[in-house]
C-alpha cells in the first residue's frame, strides 16, 4: 500500500492496485461520515467494442450502461441491497455518466460490511428475461420524467445537432423505444467486459482506517476468480468537424424562451486537459457572472438569470455549451458570437481565475462528496490522481492561454432555441 | 464542539467553535410572521440586496470581490417555517489560516455592506439593480410550469387549503409584486431591519469574542427582539370527502400527488413518529411505496413521501402514465392503509431509527446542517442532538399505529400529461 499527502486537500491518500487490477484509493477523513464509490470506466460512450472473449465489434442499443446500473442490483439470493445498506443505516445510491458507471454509499456505521456488500452486490449480479422486462418500464418513467424538464429537452437536442457519429449525440439513458429492444444478453455482453476488476476503481473517503479497509477489499477480492485481461478494445468514431445542424427552433410549454449553443473545437493536435482548463477560464470571463456581456444582457432585459457554461471532451473534440433564458434568443446569439471572437485576456484575470481554482480545493476537501468526486474525476480525465493540485494550477499562464485559444475557431457551432408553440 | 448563545438587546448571537471545518459559516436570519402579501417583498429585497451595493454597485463588481475574496459564496433565501417567515442571508468564505491575515474581517464586512450599505438614491433602491431583480422575479413567477414536479406539489396544498400559511407560494404573487415600487421596497426593507426578529449564527474555527466584536463594527442593528409563538400550524379545514382534483398539462409523464392532514398529533408523534412513519411509508428506497408501486409493479421511477410536521401534513408523489391512475392510486392508498393496520415490520422501525440516528450524526460533518440542527432548537423548540437521540428510540409498534390511526386522507391533486409520446423530439434516431 503506498502513501502519498494531497496538498491541496491537506489528507493522505492510500493507494494498492490488487493482482485482478482493481485500484483502490482510500483517504481518511477526520469527522463521522464515510462515503464509498465503486467505479467502473463504462459510460454511454462505450457503445461500439469487441466483447470479451470474442473478435468482431458489437454495437450496444442505446442506453444500455445505464440499464445495467439498475439491474446490478438485482441479486440471484433475493437480496435487495437497499434493504441491506437501509439495515445498516447507510444510504445507498448509483449514477451512470458518459465516461463512467457509478455504485455508492455513505453512512458513518458498519465501514466494512458495507465496502464488502459493495464489492459483492456489484460483482455478482443477476439478469433474468423476466427482470429485464420489468425495468422497461421503470426506466421509461425515468426517461420521461426528464423529457418534461424544458432544459433537458433543450440540451439533448442541441448535442444530437452537435455530432454525427459520437455518441455524446445520444441521451446516456437511450429512448423509451431503444430500451425496449434490450435483452438478457446484451447486459452480460456489457457487464463481463467493462466490470473486470482491471476497468474499474473503488475510492473510499471519511474516518476509516485505511490498514483495515485495505484488508478487507484485498481478502473479498482474493476470494474471487478473475482471469487476467488484456485492455478492452473500443471502436472510435470518426467525427467530422462540422456540425450535424447549424440551427433548429423547437417548441415547448415555455414562458421565456430557452437558448442553448454548442461550439464544437477541434483540440486533436492540442493538450487537451490544458486546453480544456483554459476553455473553461475563457467562457467563465466571456460569459460568467464576472463578465460585461452577462451585465450588459441584464440590464437590457434581454437575460433571465445568467448563462450557464458546460465544457465537455469527446473523442478529439471539445465541446462548449453555453445555455441561457431569454426573451430575446436570436439577439443573444448573434451577441454571444461578438463576444467570442475577442480573444483578448488579461493576465490579472488569469491570476484570479487561479485564485478561485486553488480556495474551490480548500471548500472541497471538506466534504466526503467533494473529495471523492473530485479524486474519481482525476482518475477518469488524466489516469491518475494529482497529488498537488496547487502546482498544476500554477502552471496555467497568461501566455499559454493566449497560445491555445489563439489556435482554436468557434465556427463549427449549432444552436437550439425552444419556444411556444 | 463549543456552543455560545449571546443574548443582546438587537439579536441573538450563535456561535459554534469548531475546528471541524476549513470554512466559516455566517448565516444572518429575519423572521416574522408569515403574511401573504409581503412574500413578494421579502423575496425582491433579497434580490435586491444581492444585485449591487453602495461600494459595488453591479452584479459584476460584487462577484469579482468575492474572488478577490478567495471565492467567498453568498446568497439569500426565504422559506416558510410554519406561521412565520425567514429571511435568510449567508455567506461561506475560507477560515484565513487558509488564505491571509484579515479575510475574517474583509469577509464579515462583505456581507454587513450586502445588509447595511445598500445602492440607495433618493426615490429608494437604485433603478437598475431594482429593474433587474424584479425582472427575474416576474419571469419566475411566470414559468412556475416549466417544473412539474414543484409546480403539482403546490397545486396540491392549494386544493387542500386555499390562501392560508399551509398553501401560500413560496415565490409570491404577481398581484402583489403590482404593489411594489423602489420607495416601498426600501421603506419594507427599513421595517424588516426595524422590527424582524434576528438571529446571527456562525459555526467554524472562530471564538465567539472575535465574532461578537466583528458583528458589533459591521452589522449596527437596531432591531427589537420580540417574543415568538409557537411556528406549528394546523389547517382550519379538512375535506370530509376526498377532494379530487385533476389539471392537464403538456407533459409525457402524469404526476400523482396525495394529500393528507394529520388531526391533533401530540408533539412527540410530530416530531419523532412521524419521522419514522414516513420512513416505512415512503422516505427510503426499501420503502412500502418504492418496494410495492415501483419495483413489483414497474408502475414509476420516482415516487416517494415527505412529512411537513410544521403544518402537520404528509403528502405523497409519483411520476406515472396517464392511463395507470386508477392502478396506482389504489396501490398506494392501500401501502398507506397497511401502515393503519399494522402491517409493517418491526425491523422497518429499526431501520428507520438508525437511519435517523446516522443522518444527525452526519450533519456533525456539514457546517449548513449544523446551523439548521440550532436554528430548530431557537426557532422550534426542538431537542437538543443527544436528546433527539434518546426520544427517537420511544418510537414503537404501537405509537406508529396510533399516528397513522390520526392521518386522514384529504386531497388527490392529477396534473395529467397530454403529450402523446414519440411525436416529436427524437424522430431522426
Amino acid at each position: 500500500m503506498e502513501k502519498n499527502h494531497l496538498k491541496h486537500f491537506d489528507l493522505d491518500l492510500y493507494q494498492e492496485t490488487l493482482p485482478n487490477g482493481l485500484l483502490v484509493n482510500i483517504i481518511p477523513k477526520p469527522g463521522n461520515n464515510v462515503y464509498a464509490t465503486f467505479v467502473t470506466k463504462y459510460g454511454s460512450f462505450d457503445n461500439v467494442f469487441v466483447p470479451q472473449g470474442k473478435k468482431k465489434s458489437y454495437e450496444a442499443p442505446m442506453g444500455v450502461a445505464h440499464f445495467l446500473e439498475h439491474k446490478v442490483f438485482e441479486q440471484k439470493d433475493g437480496e435487495d441491497p437497499f434493504a441491506f445498506y437501509t439495515k445498516n443505516g447507510a444510504d445507498a445510491n448509483a449514477s451512470t455518466s458518459y465516461l463512467r458507471t457509478c455504485y455508492l454509499f455513505s453512512g458513518p456505521e458498519h465501514v466494512e460490511e458495507n465496502i464488502e456488500y459493495l464489492l459483492d452486490f456489484v460483482q455478482n449480479p443477476y439478469f433474468t428475461d423476466e427482470n429485464v422486462e420489468k425495468e422497461k418500464g421503470i426506466i421509461e418513467q425515468e426517461i420521461k420524467m426528464y423529457d418534461d424538464i424544458p432544459y433537458w429537452k433543450l440540451y439533448e437536442k442541441n448535442l444530437f445537432n452537435t455530432f454525427l457519429k459520437h455518441p455524446l449525440r445520444y441521451p446516456i439513458a437511450g429512448t423509451v423505444e431503444s430500451i425496449s429492444k434490450i435483452t438478457k444478453e446484451d447486459l452480460y455482453t456489457c457487464y463481463d467486459t467493462f466490470y473486470h476488476p482491471s476497468n474499474m476503481f473503488l475510492t473510499v473517503v471519511g474516518n476509516v482506517n485505511p490498514d483495515t479497509v485495505m484488508d478487507c477489499v484485498r481478502k473479498n477480492q482474493a476470494k474471487k476468480n478473475y482471469e487476467k485481461r488484456g485492455p478492452i478494445i473500443r471502436k472510435e468514431v470518426e467525427e467530422p468537424d462540422r456540425v450535424f445542424k447549424k440551427q433548429e427552433e423547437i417548441v415547448g410549454d415555455v414562458e421565456i424562451p430557452k437558448l442553448s449553443v454548442a461550439y464544437k473545437i477541434n483540440a486533436q493536435d492540442m493538450d487537451k486537459n490544458r486546453l480544456r482548463n483554459y476553455l473553461s477560464f475563457f467562457f467563465d470571463l466571456r460569459f460568467g457572472s464576472t463578465s460585461l456581456l452577462r451585465e450588459r444582457l441584464k440590464r437590457e432585459n434581454a437575460i433571465t438569470g445568467g448563462f450557464s457554461i458546460d465544457i465537455m471532451e469527446a473523442g478529439k473534440h471539445i465541446l462548449c455549451m453555453v445555455s441561457v433564458d431569454s426573451k430575446k434568443p436570436e439577439y443573444v446569439l448573434e451577441e454571444m458570437n461578438k463576444e467570442i471572437s475577442d480573444k483578448t485576456i488579461t493576465a490579472l484575470e488569469v491570476e484570479r481565475k487561479k485564485k478561485t481554482l486553488k480556495s474551490a480545493c480548500i471548500y472541497q476537501s471538506d466534504s466526503v462528496y467533494s473529495i471523492c468526486d473530485h479524486v474519481n474525476s482525476n482518475l477518469l480525465h488524466y489516469g491518475s490522481i494529482f497529488l498537488d493540485e496547487y502546482s498544476w494550477i500554477d502552471s496555467f499562464c497568461l501566455e499559454e492561454a493566449e497560445e491555445m485559444i489563439s489556435k482554436i475557431t468557434f465556427e463549427h457551432q449549432s444552436s437550439v432555441i425552444l419556444k411556444r408553440k | 464542539m463549543k456552543y455560545h448563545k449571546i443574548e443582546k438587546t438587537n439579536y441573538h448571537l450563535h456561535v459554534i467553535e469548531t475546528d471541524k471545518f476549513k470554512t466559516v459559516f455566517v448565516r444572518v436570519n429575519f423572521k416574522r410572521k408569515l403574511v401573504k402579501e409581503e412574500i413578494v417583498f421579502r423575496n425582491m429585497l433579497v434580490n435586491v440586496l444581492f444585485e449591487s451595493t453602495a461600494k459595488y454597485p453591479t452584479k459584476r463588481l460584487m462577484e469579482i470581490q468575492t474572488e478577490e475574496l478567495y471565492e467567498l459564496g453568498y446568497r439569500g433565501s426565504n422559506y416558510a417555517s410554519g406561521k412565520y417567515s425567514i429571511m435568510g442571508l449567508d455567506a461561506i468564505f475560507l477560515n484565513p489560516k487558509y488564505t491571509e491575515k484579515g479575510m475574517l474581517e474583509e469577509s464579515f464586512a462583505f456581507l454587513g455592506e450586502i445588509l447595511f450599505h445598500p445602492n440607495v438614491d433618493k426615490d429608494g433602491f437604485a433603478q437598475e439593480g431594482y429593474n433587474i431583480a424584479r425582472h427575474s422575479l416576474e419571469d419566475y413567477l411566470d414559468s412556475l410550469k416549466e417544473n412539474p414536479d414543484s409546480y403539482a406539489h403546490m397545486r396540491l396544498l392549494e386544493e387542500m387549503e386555499p390562501n392560508t400559511v399551509l398553501s401560500y407560494r413560496g415565490c409570491g404573487y404577481p398581484e402583489d409584486l403590482k404593489k411594489v415600487t423602489r420607495k416601498k421596497l426600501y421603506q419594507y426593507y427599513q421595517k424588516v431591519l426595524k422590527e424582524d426578529a434576528v438571529d446571527i449564527f456562525v459555526i467554524g474555527d472562530v471564538k465567539a469574542k472575535e465574532v461578537e466584536k466583528l458583528i458589533e463594527k459591521y452589522y449596527p442593528f437596531t432591531t427589537r427582539n420580540y417574543q415568538s409563538d409557537s411556528h406549528f400550524y394546523q389547517a382550519l379545514k379538512v375535506h370530509e370527502n376526498v377532494l379530487f382534483r385533476k389539471e392537464e398539462a403538456d407533459l409525457k409523464q402524469s404526476k400523482l400527488l396525495i394529500g393528507c392532514q394529520i388531526k391533533k398529533a401530540t408533539d412527540f408523534e410530530l416530531r419523532y413518529v412521524l419521522n419514522v412513519l414516513n420512513y416505512i411509508l415512503g422516505g427510503s428506497p426499501n420503502s412500502k411505496l418504492f418496494q410495492n408501486v415501483r419495483e413489483k409493479n414497474s408502475l414509476c421511477y420516482s415516487i416517494s413521501s415527505s412529512s411537513q410536521p410544521l403544518v402537520s401534513i404528509l403528502t405523497i408523489k409519483a411520476g406515472i402514465n396517464a392511463w395507470e391512475y386508477d392502478r396506482a392510486c389504489a396501490l398506494i392508498l392501500e401501502q398507506l392503509e397497511d401502515i393503519k393496520n399494522g402491517k409493517f415490520e418491526d425491523k422497518e422501525i429499526e431501520n428507520a431509527i438508525i437511519t435517523y440516528k446516522n443522518s444527525l450524526k452526519s450533519y456533525e460533518d456539514n457546517p449548513e446542517s449544523m446551523i439548521s440542527l440550532y436554528a430548530g432548537v431557537e426557532y422550534l423548540q426542538a431537542d437538543t442532538m443527544e436528546n433527539r437521540i434518546k426520544k427517537i428510540e420511544k418510537v414503537d409498534r404501537e405509537s406508529v399505529i396510533a399516528l397513522a390511526a390520526k392521518i386522514k386522507l384529504d386531497t388527490i391533486f392529477f396534473l395529467e400529461g397530454k403529450e402523446e409520446y414519440g411525436k416529436e423530439s427524437f424522430e431522426t434516431f
